[in-house]
């Protein structure tokens, strides 16, 4: 008992002074960004990467190899799709846009949720399969970067970009103390337990596709808002980072251990990382790079943390 | 049997090249399954509990006349049916969770209030286990993993009691259970068949345990019952004998 809670302190621990050295560094490099003026805007612009970890992070915990690799994908064929079918057609109203784009995101996610539990495909192969089939819906519904978004969508990236993140952080916390949640974490940490003590292994682990999905569409929005236009090729490069994030934000690939706090801290991380180098002249090759060290230490990381329990 | 009949099972063949046949199980009763490793027992009792289905046959839980097939552990358990597995550490305890999450992994659904959980009815519960169980621990918040085998497997036996089942489906429940706790697992579930009508059904390595606490038991040899002793029939000699294929005289 001692020993896990030690790892899962000192796990902690790493994470928070990662997050606080990389602000500080962030700070000594462009202190306009952090200003009181300018940190909604900061925060608009790590939205999207946020919230396409925390839609990473419920198929991972549900255990058994799950993972959402077509979550980037994902999200840049619902941009493409909001600004096509809804912004190019007049349709504004926030009320209309919002409910649409949560729904057809979660029925994504739904999707690879049944491709998983239903057809019984590993979660690697059949999201691998949902992310090329977004990749390429995306420039079949618009085929170059354009459009543009109403003025309520614009302020989601600005002065209200707290707003998506705080629903989804109630939601979470609501989640947090209903029984589903409590099956997701025993499927997660022992699905051969949960079956032999009859969970509904196949639906928890539906839900938390459809969960990861309902996400997605929160960063979709917050993602539009961003850019303010559909853009075909903006969403397969934010799989890996969001899948970085995650791991760094100590939820364990295996499964049943973390949560979205983590996955959160995680993002906020690879977000700041990302900044600092970008304004110390780095090219996008290097970032690239350095996502794919970030998420092979912090699953190395995580495994010799969750090992030092014993 | 006695009581009102409460789980069927007929035409079992447990693979292609095994003899079928049924079996009854009524309330209040307590039925040992006894047999040499691999020859059908466990696969019979997971069968029961809807885990791994058989290769022939039909399995159907009764309630209030009503005939229900059992298919899925998931379906079971909503018909009362609960099963305990023989490996506690893969198939029994979630090592990452605590041990009241642990313990209330199948009556979190009845207990939520409104949809959410309530830490202290959880808690609550527990503690009427944890007294007539006698588990050590330091706190229910703590990790199962700080548990000692035993108490691990008490905790998973109050998780099993907590949910009110009519059928009970032990898998060699009290391996690393020392002899005083055996004795009292064994007392509570005579009361509970007595008084609450529950049955169970225990798969036991230690003979001597079945023959001194159950009513019945069905010896398996080559993937089906070479023997169904009564109350009268069971002794040590005759489910050894039945064990190994023994002819025996009957005795009386």
């Amino acid at each position: 008992m001692r020993w896990r809670s030690w790892g899962r302190r000192m796990g902690a621990g790493v994470i928070g002074i990662l997050l606080i050295s990389l602000l500080l560094l962030n700070l000594w490099l462009n202190p306009a960004r952090f200003a009181p003026s300018g940190i909604l805007t900061t925060m608009g612009l790590a939205a999207p990467l946020l919230l396409a970890a925390l839609a990473t992070t419920p198929a991972i915990l549900s255990g058994g190899g799950g993972i959402d690799i077509s979550i980037g994908p994902m999200i840049g064929l619902l941009n493409v799709a909001m600004v096509q079918y809804l912004f190019l057609n007049g349709i504004e109203s926030p009320l209309v846009v919002a409910p649409a784009v949560l729904l057809a995101a979660a029925l994504l996610g739904m999707v690879n949720g049944l491709l998983v539990v239903w057809v019984r495909l590993p979660p690697i192969v059949a999201t691998l399969g949902t992310y090329l089939v977004f990749v390429g819906l995306s420039p079949w519904v618009m085929n170059r970067p354009g459009g543009s978004v109403p003025e309520w969508l614009t302020r989601l990236g600005h002065d209200l970009s707290w707003l998506l993140l705080v629903l989804v952080a109630v939601l979470w916390m609501v989640l947090v103390r209903t029984p589903l949640y409590a099956y997701l974490m025993a499927t997660g940490g022992s699905a051969k337990a949960a079956f032999a003590s009859g969970v509904d292994v196949a639906r928890v682990r539906l839900v938390a596709y459809t969960l990861g999905g309902l996400f997605a569409g929160a960063a979709a929005l917050a993602l539009t808002a961003l850019i303010g236009s559909g853009d075909p090729n903006i969403g397969p490069p934010i799989t890996l980072k969001a899948i970085a994030a995650v791991a760094l934000g100590g939820v364990s690939l295996a499964g049943g251990r973390g949560g979205l706090i983590g996955a959160a801290a995680g993002a906020m991380i690879i977000y700041l990382l990302d900044l600092a180098l970008t304004r110390t002249g780095f090219s996008t090759f290097v970032l690239q790079m350095i996502y794919g060290i970030v998420l092979v230490a912090a699953v190395v990381f995580n495994s010799v943390v969750a090992r030092r329990r014993w | 049997m006695i009581g009102e009949l409460l789980l069927e099972a007929s035409g079992i063949r447990l693979t292609e090249r095994s003899r079928p046949f049924g079996f009854q199980l009524g309330t209040g009763e307590i039925v040992g399954l006894a047999g040499l490793e691999g020859h059908g027992q466990t696969h019979f009792l997971e069968a029961l509990a809807g885990i791994k289905g058989p290769f022939a046959g039909t399995i159907e839980s009764l309630r209030d006349g009503r005939r229900q097939p059992v298919r899925g552990a998931h379906r079971a358990y909503a018909q009362g049916i609960v099963y305990l597995p023989q490996d506690r550490k893969t198939e029994g305890i979630f090592p990452s969770l605590s041990v009241l999450d642990n313990f209330r992994i199948l009556t979190i659904g009845r207990d939520s209030r409104f949809g959410f959980l309530s830490w202290r009815r959880g808690q609550r519960a527990f503690a009427k286990h944890r007294e007539r169980l006698g588990i050590v621990l330091a706190s229910p918040a703590s990790p199962i993993t700080s548990l000692s085998g035993g108490n691990q497997q008490k905790v998973l036996l109050a998780r099993l009691l907590e949910s009110e089942p009519r059928v009970m489906l032990l898998n060699d429940p009290t391996r690393g259970v020392d002899h005083p706790t055996r004795l009292a697992l064994f007392a509570l579930f005579e009361e509970l068949a007595q008084e609450a009508g529950l049955s169970v059904v225990v798969l036991s390595t230690e003979i001597d345990e079945l023959v001194s606490h159950c009513h019945r038991a069905v010896v398996f040899r080559e993937g089906a019952p070479s023997a169904q002793l009564d109350r009268a029939s069971l002794t040590l000699d005759g489910v050894l004998a039945a064990m190994f294929g023994i002819a025996q005289t009957p005795t009386s």
